[in-house]
């Protein structure tokens, strides 16, 4: 009898795992009443603020558009509202897969919006060409992504090359006689830092720049009081540093402390966040960080978007423009293909102009990848004052920092 | 009893093969559940076989994984191999139980306990700094990338994931049931007594570690014919030990089924709480961990072994 018992709860327990990880094919074989993208995106893990930022900027896109009673689909010859789901893909490559996996296996979402980091979003289009779901991806340089000659997917990012002529068209635009001199590269020990390193050599080059220096900082290290005393002792006097945002707090910070004066530090990666500037304080002014849009910049609806973001989370973001023009287009795209079909979204995709997101205008190029210009910011009281694109700078002049002494 | 056992050994295979008949495996997320389950079980008695029957905590179960897997990417990538090659895939797992040999002999020979766990995982660290500044060779840090067009469903990883996983049960049981497991168990009970008995403990500790690492690379390698996309931080992920260290651990380490019981209730107890729990789910996995180790400290099996006890107490 027990026994009996005993088989009757382990059947009854997986009758319930089968229920739940297969959802019935009625789903599909109903009348199509919404439009469904999924999205696989770190909301735990080290660039859970990322994903953070990147699921709020999506879920504001597809508000606005439900809010005007969804997109119009000319194969059911109405508007369909759109449901937005995410997955947890937790920070990892292999998790992010099996994330990619739930959205289209569970969730039958028909099409897929980006993860962010190449770690992740290369292996989430490996993921979609597998299963022949289109993937609306961007944040993975074009260099990583090219290879895979995805035929299920498309990118908008700015190219490698272009990122890292950044400092460098900064750097020349000074008058001769205040430029810094000596140049170091200050990467972190990683594949965004490896790849970097490379692109800032051959920029250094075209621009006749010579590399005084070069270090590897190790990712997560506590102390760079070595390395910081190497770059004093060989007179450095501008930077560009790559690494996550607490790495860039601790080498400000013991900057500081040895007295170490650089006029000119570019970061990429770490310096552009909002907890940059919360850790450092008035430490921060004169520091340059890498950005992907500016609420300031005059397109439409980017100063709606950033207050927006400001409102709810009382700061500010460079990265949700990104992440709302990239859901803007993947929505103009489902209403310029009449249909949910991912072969024909992505044929959208890539023939359509895309006229006036946040981020402005955007065009693919037959390879499926769409570039953007990467740009400049100086941290100034608390605020992101955008130093390049030129045009963009709104009149802001940049700063080269006095020695910390002559600090107020 | 025996002979309904028997039965079951033979009935769940089967039906287990059965399952991409019924489901389709292009749109069922549960062929997918089941693969990566099969991986998760595999590894668990790679890591039983060491941690569980011979009693030498391993942390660098993840460098055996992740080197079947570039062996695999490596190999294809300069054309010796190709999808889903049956030599590819030996190849990852002869590579990883060489690899263990060479670096069992001095660790296990020099290190006990925790300082052997903790110079496995130097060992893992070695490997995943190595593979990211081995520039072309290894693809440096962003891997090596595999062409996804001979991918046409998961049916095939599924049935390999099936007969490695069978392969790794086979292997515990005829170990545990021969002399070898006898040796396994007297070095993990105690080793002095078993060195007195004549039993040659460095040698039984490598064989362990290589089989385990025989495994493990096969896993790794098949994955890597899953994910195309074989990067360090994917495939030397800590990750690839501590689960199934865990779910050995629950489910009950040094049994043949311990670790079967605790890779599936933790694989399903993941997905729900994933589910259920979007944005808080690794606290309640974290949570879930703790009170089995707290509450089971022989796993999930102990808890059929103190029933059995209780009722021979009563009819005594």
């Amino acid at each position: 009898m027990k026994e009996l018992r005993n088989i009757f709860c382990i059947g009854l327990f997986l009758v319930l795992v089968l229920t739940f990880l297969c959802p019935s094919a009625m789903v599909q074989a109903a009348e199509k009443k919404e439009i469904i993208i999924g999205a696989p995106i770190p909301i735990t893990g080290n660039i859970a603020m990322n994903g953070g930022e990147e699921k709020w900027a999506f879920e504001q896109a597809i508000k606005d558009a439900n809010a005007k009673g969804g997109i119009f689909i000319k194969q059911y010859n109405k508007k369909l509202p759109i449901k937005f789901i995410v997955e947890d893909a937790e920070s990892d490559p292999g998790k992010a897969v099996a994330a990619t996996e739930r959205l289209v296996k569970i969730d039958k979402v028909d099409l897929l919006l980006s993860s962010c980091t190449g770690n992740l979003v290369v292996p989430v289009a490996m993921a979609a060409e597998k299963m022949k779901v289109y993937y609306h991806a961007s944040s993975c340089f074009p260099f990583l992504w090219r290879p895979g000659n995805y035929k299920w997917s498309t990118l908008y990012f700015f190219e490698l090359p272009q990122g890292a002529d950044v400092p460098f068209d900064v750097l020349t635009s000074l008058p001769p006689a205040e430029r810094p001199k000596k140049l170091a590269l200050l990467m972190e020990d990683s594949a965004d830092g490896r790849a970097f390193d490379g692109g800032l050599r051959e920029a250094a080059k075209k621009y006749k720049y010579e590399v005084a220096l070069s270090e590897f900082l190790g990712v997560g290290a506590k102390d760079y009081s070595a390395q910081i005393l190497k770059l004093k002792s060989q007179g450095i006097d501008s930077g560009v540093l790559l690494c996550a945002d607490t790495d860039a707090i601790t080498f400000v910070r013991q900057s500081k402390e040895a007295d170490f004066n650089i006029k000119y530090l570019h970061g990429n990666k770490g310096t552009v966040s909002n907890e940059f500037y919360s850790a450092l304080g008035k430490d921060a002014d004169y520091v340059l960080a890498d950005g992907l849009w500016s609420p300031e910049w005059p397109y439409p609806k980017a100063k709606e978007i950033g207050d927006r973001y400001q409102k709810e989370f009382h700061r500010d973001s460079q990265a949700i423009g990104l992440y709302y023009a990239l859901a803007q287009t993947l929505l103009m795209a489902i209403e310029k293909a009449g249909t949910v079909d991912g072969a024909k979204v992505r044929q959208a995709v890539m023939t359509t102009p895309f006229k006036g997101t946040v981020m402005g205008d955007i065009k693919y190029k037959p390879d499926g990848v769409a570039v953007f210009i990467n740009g400049a910011f100086q941290w100034w009281e608390g605020k992101l004052k955008t130093v390049f694109p030129f045009e963009l700078s709104g009149g802001w002049k940049l700063k080269l920092a006095p020695p910390w002494k002559e600090r107020k | 009893m025996k002979h309904k056992k028997r039965l079951l050994w033979i009935i769940i295979p089967i039906a287990l093969a059965l399952l991409p008949l019924i489901f389709d495996p292009e749109s069922s997320y549960l062929i997918y559940f089941l693969y990566m389950t099969f991986i998760y079980i595999a590894l668990t008695q790679s890591w039983n076989l060491v941690g569980g029957y011979t009693g030498q905590v391993s942390l660098g179960h993840y460098a055996f994984f992740g080197l079947g897997a570039y062996v695999v990417a490596i190999a294809w990538s300069r054309g010796l191999i190709n999808f889903l090659s049956p030599h590819g895939m030996l190849a990852g797992g002869l590579g990883a139980a060489i690899l263990a040999i060479l670096i069992g002999i001095p660790l296990l020979s020099k290190l006990r306990g925790d300082y052997f766990a903790l110079g496995t995982l130097g060992l893992g660290e070695i490997l995943r700094l190595a593979t990211v500044k081995g520039g072309a060779f290894t693809g440096g840090p962003t891997g090596i990338l595999l062409s996804v067009a001979s991918f046409t469903t998961i049916a095939p990883h599924y049935y390999i994931g099936l007969v490695i996983t069978l392969l790794a049960l086979g292997a515990t049981w005829t170990i545990t049931k021969s002399h070898i497991g006898l040796a396994l168990v007297a070095i993990r009970d105690n080793e002095a007594v078993a060195s007195a008995s004549g039993v040659n403990i460095l040698k039984f500790k490598v064989f362990a570690l290589a089989a385990g690492a025989f495994i493990a690379g096969l896993c790794g390698a098949l994955h890597a014919n899953y994910i195309f996309q074989i990067d360090p931080q994917g495939f030397y992920s800590l990750n690839w030990t501590l689960y199934p260290v865990l779910m050995t651990v629950l489910g009950g380490a040094g049994t043949l089924f311990g670790p079967v019981i605790g890779a599936v209730f933790l694989s399903i107890g993941f997905e729900l709480a994933r589910y259920f729990l979007p944005e808080i789910h690794p606290i309640f996995s974290g949570l879930l961990m703790i009170l089995a180790i707290m509450f089971l400290p022989n796993g999930l099996i102990g808890l059929r072994l103190r029933k059995s006890k209780r009722a021979i107490v009563k009819k005594w």
